[in-house]
């Protein structure tokens, strides 16, 4: 039973490969789009032997971006610095509202708490469209449309029901009877919840985090409606791209690597610290 | 020190009396042992006690104070639970240090605090180990401590031996007077060992169903239980009961087993007619000659030992099974046919139907009166 | 008598044979028909290896094992005729207690009839007859167990095993039980090996008892041999409830008797007649020795050594007495109710009769009372 064919083995790295493969090639296909110029990467056959470029790279950076049709102004580095803004800044309000908020619903369980945590959580569910148009017309008249609270606060559709669900289930994962203890051995309820509920959730919360700051930093519906060009992340920005003289694949592709590096590399990071957390594993004793 | 006093504690769950109308006083320096199955309401009148969670009607007064409204962090209690509940993101020691570091204790004070209680409970070489690097007998040593060092008058023990295995049990029961004792603390001990119950307490509060069915000292429960069902929680081989009904002859009183006739105390007399549980503890049975009065005639099915004890299972003439329990090594039939006796001293009666014991003479539901009043 | 179960040599590795985790040790053992053995031991210590491959759940690595006469270690389970209660019931969910214990009988053809009756005779043994048709997902865990129980014993086979068969009965129910199934695996004349960590349960149902620590067997012998004649301070220390005193001794020998010196300047002194010379000799020809005293050996009496009592627990039937003694703790067992306070100076004496001796360095008996081990 514990040992294993010479043919299992190879048909298993195979089908590791195939799958791995798969997956990566999109991603790979892009890097790669990126050091390449418009003229080779429409050639036909495409082929994976060019000449690299980092000419997209340079467009994006300084802000020119060539075309057939004559030089442009894009403002790429600003939707960047601007998604960063707003995803960050959303998270982190997310994080300041939501944690206290899960820890509410999962120690106290109060007449309508199920319901009120349930609505919370509908809001994921609603079209965004849906929402948006009334919501414009309040921005304006509070003068909170175009700012970048007024979007951050917009935002929290998006990352505090996350936050919230996914924070409160860990936060029950703990037993009562930690926080009771201490609690007993003479600290407050808030002390209890600094030192004992906040640190063994904290890979909950880091998850959690982490997840909301994916969803916003790919939010295009609510920039694109209710930011102006100076306030726009890249995923509205990249619109730029499509212009009259055609797609500009090269600085796309650039764009895709540039925007995606951050999440990618928050990503990385936060999985070996989720490994680590949630190897701490002792929360049920 | 301080005393604990309960005033008709009654507390609901979703619909459900968890404690009913519940009222107890455990005195200064006093060892309680709370004991029922579970489901009793044994954990939650503890936790209530602690002030994590607020009754709904009554009132807890410790050391005299009514402290009903005061926050569990100023009630000045110590509470080990029966899963240890130790904080694993922080070391055994900074464990056993929370309730000294929450009373502003200067470094050097803690550190001698905790040291003191951890060379009691003899964990001074796993200080700086996390929990998860503790075996259990550790964890559970390291929830005592953290317990015990703050020197609380009240200590609340929830059931803190269930989850180490019975050698260490064991070891900790007898240790724990002498633990206890040092500190000096009143103390409120939740379990549902028989055994722990009867070595640990001074009394003992036999719960069911959120109530207080019995309160007494070890061997008021053991020898005079207010109702057949503590009568079957007390005890291992579990007690023998039998329908029966006591009558009265010219011989005096006696109850029928197996077409035996067995002598009952004269005092029984009372209680001739009525329809009765009788119980017979297996270790008042013995062995017996055939000439002894109230000698049943059994056949021996099938010998067991039992901690220094042999068990042997009779099966009477009728069909009944008895068991009967004698120290091991002392001699005895292992199979085959026999005779026992018991003393009429030993034999206990119940109502059949409410269950409460008869007393001697008396009438039975005073004897259940006065065991839930004491 | 024909061994119907014969283990000879049986290793287990987890892992490659000789480099992974070795869990059963050489392990050679007969267990004869009609007979109940235990295999006894803490969790880790291969005794539920040792069961499964019996039962034909895990491949034995080395050796083999044969069951009336035939080898058996390479046949599917299905085919070694062996019944099993395992001890997470493993009950069949959609099926009623009642299909459930039956269920080996109808797939073995016999007649319905014969099905019914059995099933209700070993409902009844094991006072489950009136949730018979219950699910198991109905009925409580010491219920689900009385019925896996149930499910093995009800079968017809050359050997039955019982994995933990009783770690989850009502305590106020155990002791009749106990009785129960000896008698019935005792007059059917079934073989049974029980796995379990309890001792009290194999020292209740078990002929014999098999002794397991570190994947070795460490002895294998009636209840009354492990408890008065253990081969080592392993087997010594781990049966016995309460367990046995331990003490650590420097052998000596003054004006014609046997002392044994303990700290705290105490001495146990024995004249030379009360053992014969080969074990006072065994005894005297080693510098350091271990020795126990089982809690109901010890005897207090009025010429003895002084100990302090620091815990009286008297539990119904029986009194457990700690005092301070030679620096460590001693523990005492009476039947009677003793009625000592904390505090209270008692003193002790061991009989020869009931001392065991043990080598200090390798932990082997070297005597048990006044016999050589």
């Amino acid at each position: 039973m514990e040992h294993t064919s010479l043919l299992e083995r190879v048909f298993r790295g195979v089908a590791l490969t195939a799958v791995v493969v798969f997956f990566m090639f999109p991603i790979v296909w892009i890097a790669l789009m990126s050091f390449q110029t418009n003229e080779t990467i429409l050639r036909i056959p495409p082929s994976v032997v060019f000449e690299p470029t980092l000419s997209n790279y340079r467009a994006l950076i300084t802000g020119r971006l060539d075309t057939a049709a004559g030089q442009l102004d894009i403002a790429f580095m600003r939707n960047l610095g601007n998604s960063v803004l707003l995803s960050v800044g959303s998270v982190a309000l997310a994080l300041v509202l939501g944690v206290p908020a899960a820890y509410a619903f999962a120690r106290h369980k109060f007449r309508g708490s199920e319901d009120i945590a349930f609505t919370l959580l509908s809001f994921r569910f609603a079209p965004p469209l849906l929402v948006l148009l009334p919501l414009t017309l309040y921005f304006r008249e509070l003068g909170l449309s175009d700012t970048y609270f007024g979007l951050i606060w917009v935002y929290q559709l998006i990352c505090l029901p996350l936050i919230l669900w996914i924070v409160r289930g860990y936060f029950e994962d703990i037993s009562p009877d930690i926080e009771y203890a201490y609690r007993i051995g003479g600290h407050s309820w808030f002390g209890t919840f600094w030192k004992i509920a906040l640190p063994l959730a904290r890979p909950g919360i880091a998850a959690a985090g982490l997840l909301a700051f994916i969803f916003a930093w790919n939010n295009f519906v609510f920039a694109l409606v209710l930011a102006s060009a100076d306030k726009q992340p890249v995923t509205v920005g990249a619109l730029a791209f499509v212009t009259a003289s055609g797609i500009q694949y090269g600085q796309i592709a650039a764009a895709i690597v540039l925007s995606i590096a951050p999440t990618l590399a928050l990503a990385l990071y936060a999985q070996r610290y989720l490994v680590e957390g949630l190897s701490l594993g002792a929360v049920k004793g | 020190m301080a005393s604990l006093e309960l005033q008709n504690i009654t507390k609901r769950f979703k619909g459900q009396t968890v404690l009913d109308d519940l009222s107890f006083h455990v005195a200064d320096g006093e060892r309680l042992v709370l004991f029922g199955p579970s489901g009793a309401g044994k954990t939650v009148l503890l936790r209530l006690v602690a002030g994590v969670i607020d009754p709904d009607k009554g009132k807890i007064l410790i050391g005299g104070e009514d402290v009903t409204d005061v926050e569990a962090e100023h009630r000045g209690v110590g509470m080990a639970f029966q899963n240890f509940a130790l904080f694993p993101h922080m070391s055994a020691f900074d464990n056993i240090a929370t309730p000294l570091a929450a009373a502003r204790a200067s470094p050097s004070a803690v550190r001698a605090g905790v040291e003191k209680v951890a060379k009691l409970l003899k964990i001074g070489h796993v200080l700086d180990h996390a929990p998860r690097a503790l075996s259990n007998g550790q964890k559970q040593r390291t929830s005592l401590a953290r317990a015990l060092a703050g020197e609380p008058p009240l200590l609340l023990l929830d059931d803190p031996l269930r989850n180490v295995d019975a050698k260490l049990r064991f070891e900790m029961r007898l240790e724990l007077p002498r633990l206890l004792a040092t500190r000096g603390a009143t103390v409120v001990y939740v379990t549902q060992d028989y055994k722990e119950a009867m070595a640990l307490g001074d009394r003992i509060a036999v719960m069911f169903r959120g109530r207080v069915a019995q309160i007494g000292t070890p061997e008021d429960i053991y020898r005079r239980p207010a109702t057949r069902e503590i009568a079957r929680l007390f005890g291992d081989p579990t007690i023998n009961l039998f329908e029966a009904a006591p009558a009265r002859d010219a011989r005096g009183v006696h109850v029928s087993l197996s077409n035996v006739q067995l002598p009952l105390p004269q005092d029984f007399a009372a209680h001739a007619g009525r329809a009765c549980t009788l119980g017979i503890r297996p270790e008042a049975l013995h062995f017996a000659d055939a000439s002894t009065p109230g000698a049943i005639p059994v056949t021996v099915e099938a010998e067991t030992p039992l901690n220094e004890k042999t068990v042997s299972l009779l099966l009477a003439a009728d069909g009944r099974e008895l068991l009967l329990s004698r120290p091991a090594g002392a001699p005895g039939p292992s199979q085959g046919p026999a005779y026992v006796a018991a003393a009429p001293e030993s034999l206990l009666l119940f109502d059949a139907g409410t269950g409460a014991r008869l007393g001697a003479g008396g009438d039975g539901q005073a004897a259940y009166r006065s065991g839930e009043a004491a | 008598m024909s061994a119907t179960l014969a283990l000879r040599s049986v290793d287990k590795f987890y892992g490659p044979v000789g480099a992974g985790v070795h869990a059963v040790k050489d392990v050679s053992m007969e267990v004869r028909k009609g007979e109940i053995v235990a295999l006894l031991g803490s969790s880790g210590c291969g005794k539920t290896s040792t069961l499964r491959m019996i039962a034909g759940f895990e491949a034995v690595s080395r050796g083999a094992i044969a069951l009336g006469g035939r080898d058996i270690h390479l046949l599917p389970p299905v085919r070694r005729n062996v019944a099993m209660a395992f001890e997470g019931y493993s009950l069949y969910p959609p099926l009623t207690l009642r299909e459930n214990i039956g269920f080996a009988l109808k797939s073995a053809r016999l007649p319905r009839g014969v099905v019914e009756r059995r099933v209700s005779e070993v409902a009844a043994l094991l006072e489950i007859t009136d949730i018979l048709d219950r699910y198991p997902s109905s009925v409580s865990g010491g219920q689900q167990q009385r019925a896996s129980l149930g499910r093995a014993l009800v079968r017809d086979a050359d050997l039955h095993l019982l994995d933990e068969p009783m770690g989850q009965l009502e305590p106020q129910l155990r002791a009749l039980l106990r009785g129960r199934i000896k008698h019935f695996i005792k007059e059917r004349g079934l073989t049974a090996i029980l796995v379990t960590h309890d001792q009290t349960e194999a020292n209740a149902l078990a002929d014999r008892i098999a002794v397991m620590e570190g994947g070795v067997l460490q002895q294998f012998d009636t209840p009354e041999n492990i408890k008065e004649r253990p081969a080592n301070l392993f087997t010594g220390t781990f049966v016995g409830e309460p367990p046995m005193n331990v003490f650590e001794a420097r052998v000596g020998r003054e004006d014609g008797r046997l002392v044994l010196h303990l700290p705290d300047g105490l001495a146990l002194q024995y004249e030379d007649a009360s053992f014969a010379a080969p074990v006072r000799d065994a005894i005297l020809g080693r510098d350091r020795v271990v020795i126990g005293i089982r809690p109901y050996a010890v005897r207090r009496a009025a010429e003895g050594l002084p100990a302090i009592v620091s815990a009286s627990q008297w539990l119904g039937d029986q009194t457990h007495i700690a005092a301070d003694f030679a620096g460590g703790s001693l523990v005492l067992v009476e039947h009677d109710q003793a009625r000592l306070k904390p505090g209270a100076p008692v003193r002790i004496r061991v009989d020869p009769a009931s001392l065991h001796v043990f080598d200090a360095s390798d932990g082997n008996a070297v005597s048990h009372g006044t016999e050589l081990a």
